[in-house]
């Protein structure tokens, strides 16, 4: 494994940018570009329920007690348990970071770009440009992660898959839009392949014996999108529309 | 210029044109980072009015648009509208809307009667149609 990073260091992958970007060797697939969670027009590879759209990670594994009384406590603004948005405790609603695998799919899904460079690989989000850093230097987890929003992560080649370990989380953030929680002891492992029609999936396990009795296997899709920049988007900038959902939801 | 009279005077009459397009969901759509249960999500309103204002902003644009009610009495709207980059990618840009533009406003209302809305599209006289990706356009 050791000499596999070795190897990475001395022939890294593409990165974006360059006129000429250097050979991929076998074991560092091109994984860069514009991604983002399938929402396509349904075809063979990409078929949303309306149930996929709201709940994308799908249904989680029973709860401990501990995370059933986060769960309890979480009212969301979306889904079964909609509260309306003034008395939602949504992070996101406050424009506070998603965490992962949330960054995924909030803001409709908003893209991220992936970059490769030497040593690392980047994940460079649209929704206010939040940066997730993926180190495949071979370094093992820091041992002062830690509590944060994305995470400590370091990777590795297993072939065409990239594998992405994660832990240093803090609890402030939601798995999803319904509210299932996580704890500080969440522990993703992600694996991502490029799979043909320029689709890139990630099987993702998210271990937490805190929150939940068994990992929560999820599965989700992301379409290439050759044509697009990732643009500004900085969820602070019009906090006037909480003053609309306010309205909207107001009794008259 | 005679087409955009022609609409208007049309339209004043009409003021509140609603259309019934029928239950879409039965279930609440995902809504950038918010939901949608302030708005009639199974029912589809189109509105004739005049922009007042267009805050082409993140993490939500905002249109203002003034309606004319069967009284002759100025309904002040607002229809809700998705992120920058979303509406970009769709072809929206910061001068798609200008004070005065006379246009079709299409979404769901607010179920508690106040003149709020989510946006779906909007129709111009001469035809032109701006709108963007729903997600709950995909749902099946």
């Amino acid at each position: 494994m050791r000499i596999a990073a070795l190897a990475l260091l001395v022939c890294p992958a593409g990165l974006l940018g360059q006129a000429s970007p250097p050979a991929h060797t076998s074991a560092s697939p091109d994984f860069a570009g514009v991604w983002r969670r399938s929402r396509r027009a349904p075809d063979n590879k990409r078929q949303y329920t309306v149930a996929e759209l709201v709940q994308p990670l799908g249904d989680p594994p029973p709860m401990t007690a501990w995370g059933q009384a986060r769960f309890n406590a979480a009212k969301p603004n979306i889904g079964p348990r909609s509260v309306p948005f003034a008395e939602s405790n949504d992070p996101t609603t406050q424009c506070l970071p998603p965490g992962i695998p949330r960054l995924y799919t909030v803001m409709l899904g908003a893209p991220f770009e992936l970059l490769q460079v030497p040593g690392r690989i980047i994940m460079f989000f649209e929704n206010n440009h939040y940066v997730r850093q993926i180190f495949i230097d071979g370094r093992p987890h820091s041992d002062d992660t830690g509590p944060t929003y994305l995470g400590d992560a370091i990777g590795k080649w297993e072939g065409t898959t990239l594998v992405v370990d994660t832990v240093g989380f803090n609890d402030k953030t939601w798995l999803d839009t319904f509210g299932h929680p996580h704890s500080d002891a969440l522990h993703l492992v992600e694996r991502f392949q490029r799979a043909k029609n320029d689709v890139l999936t990630d099987d993702i396990s998210i271990n937490d014996p805190k929150a939940y009795t068994k990992p929560w296997l999820s599965h989700m899709i992301f379409d290439h999108e050759p044509g697009w920049n990732i643009q500004e988007l900085v969820c602070e900038d019009n906090l006037n529309f909480k003053d609309l959902q306010k309205l909207s939801e107001s009794h008259k | 210029m005679k087409d955009i009279e022609g609409v208007s005077m049309r339209s004043r009459p009409l003021v509140l044109a609603f259309a019934l397009v029928g239950v879409l969901l039965s279930s609440a759509p995902v809504f950038a980072h918010h939901g949608a249960v302030a708005y009639d999500m199974k029912k589809v309103t189109t509105l004739q009015g005049t922009v007042s204002e267009f805050r082409y902003t993140n993490p939500h644009s905002e249109i203002y648009f003034d309606v004319v009610d069967a009284n002759g009495k100025t309904q002040k709207w607002v229809a809700e509208a998705v992120s920058v980059p979303a509406m970009s990618r769709s072809g929206w840009t910061k001068n798609s809307l200008k004070p005065g533009d006379k246009v079709s406003v299409t979404g769901n209302v607010a179920k508690n009667g106040t003149f709020t809305m989510r946006f779906a599209s909007l129709t111009f006289p001469d035809g032109r149609k701006l709108t963007y990706e729903r997600a709950e356009d995909y749902a099946q």
